[in-house]
């Protein structure tokens, strides 16, 4: 059997801190649907990505439908349904950073870590070999004073050159 | 030169003005117990409306009045404050969550004061990881403190602020793409009536606001209503006789990048031109100002034949663009329109929410014709039937000339006033996403149109001169349709 079939399987559950936030966030709705999209990012926080089982356990935390979750999960781009590397790396390619060079950056990121751009349907596509990395674009990151930016998972990093790209992919491997 | 005027962003960057003490040095939350103190809520309601605040958000809309949509007697009522960011050129809200987040508390406060809401959701776009752990930590701070929860400060008010994070979706600012996403579901919008006002969140009324329309209210009650309205100019609407004053009051912060020397936020009172405000960041970053994008990506351009376009909400829609958010990006003679335009119609393409036809549809097609455009496919048939006009003789007839036909610019076109006519201004669709779409695809066209067929003639991107990229206004039908008001004191 393949290791992807197993990892369907293997049941998916908070963990104590987890849940202890869950429950917070559950008091601050009406009803108990509204708090999918907070529970989805704690979710995805824990598991890594939106399996299956995590759809699950979160359709039955929130009272719904296992179909309702998925059709959250597909319409936002911050979830994702395929495993993705240990830093997400975000690179903005929309007008004002196109207008500072973003795609210097952009092409430097792809060489430098040997890889392609991920896709929405295709995250494999953008993520380097020993799994370390996951190369995207995406829209506007509301920082166009600064740009071009990118952002490595939670945090923004601006003005970018390729010089700094190569500073920050170094502290990042050691 | 004109002068910033720092209301809203006064105190940004004091060290530590993100927790309370600090803020309360600067006059924190004195506005808020001012309010309750000296006011009815109807009384603040009234003071929004006469202050002339509009929406910072994007429609513009007087905020006074939207909350007088608001049915006082249906129970729970909500805020939700639209802390969504992600028009491409906006990031205003940004730096006062990061940095002020009492400030937002402040104005929630108050708008919660002035309606009678309990509830308020913060929704913040799933980006702001750091604008979300600061506001989150102040809204603990102010809990501790006893201006939110239960008898804020013994006045038997009760008020709760929640965040709430998106997850990377632009259609989630629309306002009724927030509430379906606030409710758990896919962000898609809702047909409109009912507006939000009557029938929002949890099918209850619900007030929606900009983060920068609530940092004002703090000033305008704390400095009163006549100091805020002497800020920007107010304009006669002619319309009616005699004329309606128009209010374009306070300040705005404008967010201005692209070709700038110094690209940043920028509070200035509403009102100052184009030219004044590259000056004000710095100047032009090259020679010459080849185009201007006054209010987000959604906003028709404007031309160098326009830069004393007055950056205000009446200014920009007579000038039949809009000031939208406030995001200013200004390109200079380097830049190729064709290729500015691919890349915003990239960004609608893949921001639709698939809900209407015309917008599912159309805005990837806009997309690939403009794709084909800048790889050089672009249609273009030279036609030889006759063509009537006065002939050599200097008599009407056949001129025997032939005719250059850009299918591919009339395609463009048709496909976009498909999804929503610029014209008419009525849309095919659900939501003004369809105009966001069709006004930049349609505005950059006509009036860069020397630029487009150039691309499409050559068969490769080709950047002319300022002055040959544009037609001139004389020519133009999207410029004849500009118009400039007048100020209420001059008549
Ligand atoms: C496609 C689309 C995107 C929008 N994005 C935002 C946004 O990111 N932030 C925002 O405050 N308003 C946005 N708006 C405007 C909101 O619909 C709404 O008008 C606004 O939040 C109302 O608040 P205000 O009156 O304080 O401006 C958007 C509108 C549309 C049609
Ligand atoms: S116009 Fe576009 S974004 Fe708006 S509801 Fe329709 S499909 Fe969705
Ligand atoms: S375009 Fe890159 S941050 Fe706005």
């Amino acid at each position: 059997m393949s290791d992807e079939l197993v990892q369907i399987e293997t049941p998916f559950a908070f963990n104590e801190e987890n849940q202890r936030e869950f429950d917070e966030l559950i008091g601050r709705y009406p009803i108990k649907e509204a708090a999918m999209l907070p529970t989805l990012h704690i979710a995805q926080k824990q598991a890594g990505y939106i399996t299956p089982a995590v759809m699950k356990y979160v359709a039955e935390q929130l009272e719904v439908t296992v179909m309702k979750v998925k059709d959250v999960v597909t319409f936002y781009p911050m979830f994702f349904e395929e495993p993705v590397g240990e830093y997400v790396i975000r690179v903005c390619h929309t007008l004002p950073c196109a207008l500072r060079d973003c795609k210097v950056v952009l092409d430097h990121l792809k060489a430098k870590l040997d890889t392609d751009i991920a896709s929405e349907t295709n995250l494999a596509k953008g993520t380097t070999a020993d799994g370390k990395f996951t190369l995207m674009k995406v829209e506007c990151l509301a920082s166009c004073d600064v740009a071009p930016v990118i952002m490595i998972n939670d945090d923004l990093y601006k003005n970018l050159t390729p010089e700094k790209v190569d500073e920050l992919l170094a502290k990042l491997a050691s | 030169m004109v002068e910033e005027r720092r209301i809203l962003y006064e105190h940004l960057d004091v060290p530590d003005i993100n927790t309370f003490d600090v803020f309360r040095q600067y006059d924190g939350y004195t506005r808020f117990e001012k309010a309750i103190a000296e006011y009815q809520p109807e009384e603040i309601a009234k003071m929004v409306l006469d202050s002339g605040l509009k929406g910072r958000g994007g429609a513009g809309f007087s905020t006074g009045e939207k909350w007088s949509f608001v049915p006082r007697d249906i129970e729970p009522r909500y805020l939700c404050c639209n802390a969504d960011e992600s028009e491409p050129g906006t990031f205003s809200n940004r730096y006062v969550l990061e940095k002020n987040p009492h400030l937002l508390i402040e104005g929630i406060l108050i708008c919660c004061y002035a309606m009678g809401i309990e509830t308020t959701y913060v929704y913040i776009r799933g980006e702001f990881t750091l604008g979300k752990k600061m506001l989150d930590a102040a809204i603990k701070e102010a809990y501790e403190k006893g201006y939110l929860g239960k008898d804020v400060r013994g006045t038997g008010l009760n008020i709760d602020i929640y965040t709430h994070p998106g997850a990377g979706a632009y259609i989630c600012g629309e306002e009724t793409g927030l509430i379906e996403s606030l409710e758990g579901k896919r962000g898609q919008p809702r047909n409109k009536p009912p507006f939000p006002a009557v029938e929002g969140v949890f099918r209850k009324p619900t007030v929606v606001q900009n983060v920068e329309t609530l940092c004002n209210l703090p000033f305008i009650v704390g400095n009163g209503v006549e100091w805020y309205t002497q800020m920007g100019p107010t304009y006669a609407d002619t319309r009616f006789d005699p004329p309606k004053p128009d209010a374009n009051t306070g300040t705005k912060l404008y967010c201005i990048s692209g070709d700038v020397n110094e690209p940043g936020v920028y509070e200035l009172d509403l009102g100052l031109t184009c030219t004044e405000l590259i000056e004000v960041a710095g100047g032009l970053r090259g020679e010459e100002v080849k185009a201007v994008i006054p209010g987000g990506s959604s906003a028709p351009i404007l031309t160098h034949y326009e830069l004393d376009t007055r950056l205000d909400f009446t200014s920009l829609t007579l000038a039949k663009s809009m000031l939208g958010s406030g995001g200013i990006i200004v390109m200079n003679e380097t830049r190729n329109i064709v290729d500015c335009l691919l890349n915003i119609m990239k960004f609608y393409a893949h921001e639709s929410c698939g809900q209407c036809t015309p917008c599912r549809w159309g805005t990837p097609w806009v997309r690939d014709i403009v794709q084909r455009i800048a790889d050089g496919d672009g249609r273009k048939e030279t036609i030889t039937r006759p063509k009537f006009g006065v002939a050599e003789n200097g008599r009407w007839g056949d001129t025997g000339e032939t005719e250059e036909i850009y299918e591919d610019l009339d395609l463009l076109e048709s496909v976009a006033n498909n999804i929503a006519n610029v014209d008419t201004m009525t849309w095919n669709t659900i939501c003004v996403f369809g105009i966001a779409v069709s006004w930049p695809a349609v505005s950059y066209m006509r009036k860069f149109r020397p630029e487009f067929e150039a691309a499409i003639r050559e068969g490769k991107l080709v950047t002319l001169p300022v002055a040959e990229a544009t037609v001139p206004p004389e020519e133009n039908y999207a410029y004849q349709q500009r118009f400039i008001p007048k100020e209420f004191a001059d008549l």
